[in-house]
């Protein structure tokens, strides 16, 4: 970054003050600043994969509540998955939800066939998705900003 | 504690004012890298550097502000894998 | 499967099969137009029963092909035809690898092109639709193909699907398919690209001016530069990633070479006067 005040060239010739008087010569070089402190975000911006890109514009898709692997047990209402019959968690809802419905779940909205508390859990369930879990890349691609 | 950069030949950059986008070969990841860090990387072509030796040595070409920053600027580069840092000599 | 047919848009062929005859016909129909292809297809597409008895009760079209998504939500009987698309684009999105792919439509005039990026939804479809109507010849509205070695853009000019309002604007001019209605996007239609189009689908250009199109706003234009579209676009692209070193050369020279600015257009007949003053 250039200072425009301060030229890249090598001063040595007698420099005058503003009051006319000779002052020594400067001879050392003005150097480009270069600052470290990197306000902001930093100085290094990683490209991440667009996977979720794919599957969100290509494709209408759904999201298993809970996924295969999990299949048949409860959902807590802090989303995590519990054995059946455990008291305060919730039933799977009968059949995965929409990407539709669960975009408008994600801004406020509820998931088709809850109740207020239920919706909460399977929202809870589907925010903690982690990659290689059935549904995360659906719920990835319900991210992305459109348009 | 030494900082390597990656070497020349597992890099491709293209500069993409004001960024340099740096494509890293062993990883086949991207990144876009701002001012301080490919003055850095600059810096550490001919071998790895010491923060401290980093340091003198961006002083001697530049005019350097926020000195105390280079320890996180330096951890940026390391966390996006093209810089490594090694025990000393 | 019982029925299948195989069809090539641009540079890449597709032997799409089905459990029922309906999504074949119409696909039939579609592309009857293109040119017939012999050879050995790259993709391979299925339209199959989502459960056995899917076939008859309720038939549900549950996608497959070469490459799938375990998510991927099937689709009625009805709406078969979008199941084939979907599937195409699946197949292109996750396994075309001899081109850059971008989220884009792409129309060309005098040899050079004009490149729409944007997602689905974005309008950039309609926007193609349009500016083929007054004469551009139509290269794609779903991928643009950027080759690594030349960083020409190749046609995949296959038909466009338009929700019915954008219809109602282009209703008088070329060949449709047949209105599906009740989709996940609503009513929709394929508009048929020219026959010019079609016959011109080998044939590349170089791409010229690349827009970022957002439907909604104001009219407004303003600049693009190298690192923000170079951000943008890998955004945009499904493929960056996966080809390394290839993406990364062909990404940095295509925003190198091709001024990018973004506009903001509250109907399409401003769009239209936005792009050609920029495209002077």
């Amino acid at each position: 970054m250039t200072d425009p005040d301060r030229p890249d060239y090598p001063i040595d010739e007698a420099v005058e003050a503003a009051d006319g008087q000779p002052v020594a010569p400067v001879s050392q070089t003005r150097r480009r600043v270069l600052a470290l402190g990197a306000a902001g975000a930093g100085a290094v911006l990683s490209i991440r994969p667009a996977l979720a890109q794919t599957a969100g514009s290509v494709l209408t898709c759904q999201i298993p509540v809970p996924d295969s692997g999990r299949a048949g047990s409860f959902i807590a209402p802090d989303g995590s998955t519990v054995p059946a019959g455990t008291k305060g968690a919730f039933a799977p809802p009968g059949r995965p939800f929409q990407g539709e419905d669960v975009k408008r779940a994600m801004a406020g909205g509820r998931l088709p066939g809850t109740t207020y508390e239920s919706n909460r859990a399977y929202v809870n369930y589907i925010r903690r998705l982690q990659r290689g879990q059935g549904g995360f890349t659906c719920f990835a691609s319900l991210q992305m900003p459109r348009g | 504690m030494r900082f390597r950069a990656a070497p020349a030949d597992a890099l491709l950059q293209a500069s993409l004012d004001p960024f340099t986008a740096v494509f890293h070969r062993p990883s086949g990841q991207t990144h876009l890298l701002v001012s301080p860090a490919p003055e850095m990387l600059a810096a550490l072509a001919d071998g790895p550097l010491s923060l401290s030796d980093l340091h003198d040595a961006l002083a001697a070409a530049f005019q350097l502000e926020d000195a105390e920053g280079l320890a996180d600027r330096m951890a940026e580069l390391v966390a996006a894998g093209l810089v490594t840092a090694e025990p000393a000599a | 499967m019982r029925h299948s047919v195989t069809v090539r848009v641009g540079p890449a062929a597709f032997r799409v099969g089905a459990d029922w005859r309906s999504p074949i016909e119409q696909l039939r129909d579609l592309y009857r137009d293109y040119p017939a292809f012999g050879g050995v297809p790259d993709f391979t597409v299925s339209l199959s029963a989502a459960r056995p008895w899917r076939r008859w009760i309720r038939p549900s079209v549950a996608i497959g092909g070469d490459f799938t998504l375990p998510e991927a939500a099937p689709l009625p009987l009805a709406h078969g035809l979008l199941a084939a698309e979907m599937a195409m684009n699946l197949q292109m999105a996750l396994g075309w690898r001899r081109h850059l792919l971008l989220h884009a439509a792409t129309v060309e005039r005098d040899g050079r092109a004009l490149i729409l990026c944007g997602e689905s939804g974005a309008g950039k479809s309609t926007l193609a639709a349009m500016l083929h109507r007054t004469g551009w010849r139509l290269l794609g509205d779903e991928f643009a193909l950027i080759d690594p070695a030349t960083g020409d853009v190749h046609p995949f000019p296959r038909p466009i699907s338009l929700k019915n309002s954008s219809v109602a604007l282009l209703r008088d001019h070329g060949r449709w398919g047949s209105l599906l209605t009740g989709t996940p996007k609503g009513d929709i239609r394929h508009l048929i690209p020219d026959p010019a189009s079609i016959a011109a689908m080998t044939r590349p250009a170089v791409p010229a001016l690349l827009l970022f199109p957002r439907f909604g706003f104001d009219a407004a234009a303003r600049e693009v530069g190298g690192s923000e579209g170079f951000v943008r676009l890998t955004t945009a692209s499904t493929n960056y990633t996966g080809l390394g070193e290839a993406g990364f050369r062909t990404l940095t020279r295509l925003v190198h070479h091709v001024p990018m600015a973004a506009i903001d257009y509250p109907d399409t007949d401003v769009a239209l006067t936005l792009i050609e003053e920029l495209w002077r």
